[in-house]
């Protein structure tokens, strides 16, 4: 009783110390100061928009498909020509006011309703595969780096062999072998299972180092238990490489989603997405190149703005780091 | 057989629609135009032929190539039109003598036909094939011999049960076949693959899917299995036994595995040795660049002889009941579904079971509605006495094919307003028959196709629509239907002596069928195909799913 007296306080002070350093030194992850820097940049700025744009495409698709008049999935014979092989009416793949993307070639599906909900596609799955990779990467990249021996081993090898793994073969693999159901989710899933390692590798080299520091070793010292040094004093400083890690794999999984889908393993028709407009629009490329330029500049425009933002992020919390 | 695993089939309008506006008065260009002696005709292919061994094979695109290099009893004509289909002589000398009622068929051999080793062709030889049919690892084609000849129930082919005492060879020359029950029509049936000849004692196992031994024009020179084929002159061959096979080309190439969009290109693009080429159906976004005057002359279009069809399980619920059915064809919109497949050039809306190329065939629609668009409120009425006015969900198989995948999102979509929820299910293209075939595994309903072995309605409504066929694999009464009433309407149609008689009664089969609404006919595919510019001699034949008549195609100058 007499030793545990004066261990809670001790403990507090601990942290008190920590509290009372953001203020004054200003940790480098600090949210409002990137985004500050981030605001002053024209580039990144650029990109926060067009994203801006895509995400709320994303969430208001009813909406927004309601204001332009043809839901995705549905059919404008009238837009098409039948006696050609369904190629649309009119120059530019059958942009007109009626339909402000033009039509999908044999069926006459508004390919603006199309990439609005395809948005949502890719989106929805990029951010689920996102979360799932970070806690995944996270949780296992803590127990390797904090715990190291037996535990390091086994998660190590794992991660190994999941890199080692030709991954984009074994996801057709897995996913044409496996029924329909719910293939949303199942991409999801299969994303996620090749793409954890790479943040949990990051993580791993980060907490070795961390958990030998000063400030960790004096939490010990004080009596902190194992889940208050992992939360309290390791997890706060791999904010940054988390967010930096996260932000750069999103394109990524856009990618990857889209990827599977032009090979036919995507999500199932009729649902849309932008890797499966592109895939089909491959045989249109001559007679109607807007299916295709479409389709393609916003997946194109996504990844880049993803990508150049990410990289923005990074070298503004280096800087901070530096400093 | 079926659709898909072919495009077999027939064809109506002869061959190029091109052609006959400029084509005709100058005769020598063209695709039409006499073909020259001489020269070696390209083939390029998207998928290679399933099997070169004849009782193997079994479908539209190998069923034209063997006559290059086999010969059987009896055989199509090699014509445009209705001629094509038309059955003659080939080994035989006359189209068969039946007695016993029907039940017995006696066919007598010409005389000079060898085999390419030199060898004569005998009667014990043509038996010999034939009695192939019923080994079961290599009996997988065509399965009328089996069907309609008599055999010993245990009987496994020569290899494993030796001679099949139930086909006679009095002589060299004659061959006696006694059928199970008579059968009017069997100088037809003796025109199928399992019919060509083969050397006593060979080509067991695979041995003739890698060097089939010949008895046709041609004989193969080199075949690399999935790559290339070639096929050179057998001299052995005597054009004077032959009346049906031109053979102007000394020579054949293919070359398979090519990409659909590729062959487009290269023929559009006509260079070097294309000129030379002939191919299979163009894709629906070629369609608009063959418009140009220049490129029209070189297409030759016609009905590809199949109906492609979407099967509905008649033994799920609520597919079970018949007005449901009645709905969905009401419902289902054929000009979405054939704009799915590539529009107006490359399909026409089906109507009945049978298409327009079979002998017989009524031309009738049970289930109207404006341009074949869906009378939706037809079907919703039908839906109403049948309480389902919620709607329901069904499962729709489909292949893992664009084309096949579009067809099943319009029938998706013609359904919506019914608040019928179809479920796409995408089978890959390599299982998609076994799974569709197996009644335990198949799901409610499945977008299929179906191609007559010979034009008549023989070969397409007893095979798709008799009850007492279903069997626990390789199904291929896809509803399930077995109705005590079309059941006994076959048997009856079966016992007709005359040909033309029965084929007219199979047309009215089809209606009565139609009226129990177990498949909803979607489409009669066409074939549009561009020849190179060198092509002599082309039509498509009505026999062969409107593919390009093999044994009549040409160049125009052999010498290019």
């Amino acid at each position: 009783m007499t030793v545990a007296g004066p261990r809670t306080p001790t403990l507090l002070e601990v942290e008190e110390v920590g509290l009372a350093g953001d203020p004054g030194g200003g940790p480098p992850t600090s949210t409002g100061r990137i985004l500050g820097k981030l605001a002053r940049d024209k580039a990144a700025l650029l990109c926060l928009v067009f994203l801006l744009i895509v995400v709320l495409m994303a969430v208001f698709a009813p909406l927004i498909t309601k204001l332009s008049g043809w839901g995705p999935d549905e059919f404008d014979s009238g837009a098409i020509n039948s006696d050609l092989g369904g190629v649309p009416h009119g120059s530019l793949g059958g942009i007109s006011g009626e339909h402000w993307f033009g039509v999908e070639p044999q069926n006459g599906r508004d390919l603006f309703a199309r990439i609005v909900y395809g948005a949502r596609v890719s989106i929805t799955i990029a951010l689920s595969a996102t979360v799932l990779t970070g806690i995944l990467g996270v949780v296992f990249g803590l127990l390797a780096g904090f715990y190291r021996g037996w535990v390091d081993q086994a998660i190590s090898r794992v991660m190994d062999f999941l890199m080692a793994f030709p991954a984009l073969i074994f996801m057709i693999a897995i996913l044409s072998s496996l029924p329909a159901g719910n293939r949303p989710v199942l991409l999801v899933v299969v994303i996620s299972a090749f793409g954890w390692p790479y943040l949990a590798r990051v993580i791993r080299g980060q907490t070795m180092t961390l958990a030998n520091r000063e400030f960790v070793e004096a939490a010990r010292a004080s009596g902190a238990k194992n889940v208050a040094l992992v939360f309290r004093e390791i997890l706060p400083n791999l904010r940054g490489s988390i967010i930096v890690m996260t932000t750069l794999s999103v394109p990524g999984y856009i990618g990857t989603e889209a990827g599977l889908s032009f090979l036919g393993v995507g999500v199932t028709p009729p649902t849309a997405s932008w890797g499966q407009m592109i895939s089909s629009s491959v045989s249109w490329y001559s007679v109607d190149p807007m299916f295709f330029a479409i389709p393609g500049t916003f997946l194109f425009l996504t990844v880049l703005s993803l990508t150049v933002l990410g990289d923005k992020i990074r070298s503004v919390i280096d800087a901070g780091e530096a400093t | 057989m079926l659709a898909g695993l072919v495009l077999s089939g027939t064809l109506v309008l002869s061959a190029c629609s091109g052609n006959a506006a400029g084509g005709e008065s100058q005769t020598s260009a063209g695709p039409g135009g006499p073909a020259a002696q001489g020269g070696t005709v390209q083939v390029l292919a998207n998928a290679a032929f399933s099997h070169l061994d004849p009782v193997r094979g079994f479908d539209g695109g190998v069923n034209n190539f063997y006559r290059l290099i086999y010969r059987t009893l009896t055989t199509q004509g090699a014509a445009p039109g209705t001629e094509g289909t038309k059955i003659g002589p080939d080994l035989a000398t006359d189209t068969g003598t039946p007695s016993d009622g029907g039940k017995t068929w006696t066919f007598t051999l010409k005389d000079g036909l060898f085999f390419e080793t030199g060898a004569p062709i005998t009667s014990a030889d043509v038996k010999f094939g034939v009695s192939r049919a019923w080994d079961p690892e290599i009996g997988i084609g065509s399965p009328y011999a089996k069907q309609l000849i008599d055999a010993p129930a245990s009987y496994q082919g020569p290899y494993k049960s030796g001679d099949l005492p139930t086909i006679a060879t009095p002589d060299a020359k004659t061959i006696v076949f006694h059928l199970k029950k008579p059968f009017a029509d069997f100088g037809s049936v003796v025109a199928q693959n399992t019919f060509v000849p083969v050397p006593k004692g060979a080509g067991a196992g695979t041995e003739l899917d890698s060097k089939p031994i010949a008895s046709g024009p041609y004989k193969v020179s080199e075949y690399k299995a999935g790559a290339s084929l070639k096929l050179v002159r057998n001299d052995k061959w005597d054009a004077k036994t032959d009346p049906v096979r031109k053979a102007k080309p000394d020579g054949f190439q293919w070359t398979f595995d090519l990409d659909g969009a590729t062959i487009d290109e290269r023929m559009i693009a006509g260079q070097g040795t294309d000129v030379d080429a002939i191919a299979g159906t163009i894709q629906a976004a070629t369609v608009a660049r063959v418009q140009t005057p220049q490129l029209k002359q070189r297409t030759l279009t016609g009905l590809g002889g199949c109906t492609t069809y979407m099967g509905l399980n008649t033994t799920k619920k609520p597919l079970n009941d018949v007005r449901v059915r009645q709905a969905i064809n009401f419902a289902v919109n054929k000009q979405t579904v054939r704009d799915a497949v590539g529009g107006s050039t490359l399909a026409e809306l089906a109507t009945s079971i049978q298409p327009p190329t079979v002998l017989g065939r009524v031309d009738y629609d049970p289930y109207p509605s404006p341009e074949g668009k869906g009378d939706v409120a037809a079907a919703q009425k039908l839906l109403t006495e049948a309480g389902l006015t919620n709607g329901f969900t069904f499962t729709l198989d489909t292949r893992a094919q664009p084309k096949m995948q579009a067809m099943a999102v319009a029938i998706q979509q013609a359904l919506k307003p019914l608040k019928i929820d179809v479920k796409i299910n995408i089978i890959d293209t390599s299982t998609y028959y076994e799974v569709i075939g197996t009644p335990s595994q198949q799901h409610d309903a499945a977008i299929t196709g179906w191609c007559p072995d010979w034009p008549s309605g023989a070969t397409f409504l007893p095979p798709l629509f008799d009850g007492r066929n279903i069997v626990a694999k390789g199904n291929s009464n896809l509803a399930q239907l077995n109705d005590p009433a079309v059941n006994a309407k076959i048997d009856e149609i079966s016992q007709i002596k005359d040909v033309n008689a029965a084929n007219a009664a199979y047309g009215e089969l089809d209606k009565q069928i139609m009226a129990l609404a177990p498949v909803v006919p979607l489409l009669y595919e066409k074939v549009l195909t561009l020849v190179g510019s060198n092509i002599a001699g082309a039509y498509l034949h009505d026999g062969y799913s409107g593919g390009i008549d093999l044994v009549s195609v040409g160049l125009t100058d052999a010498g290019k």
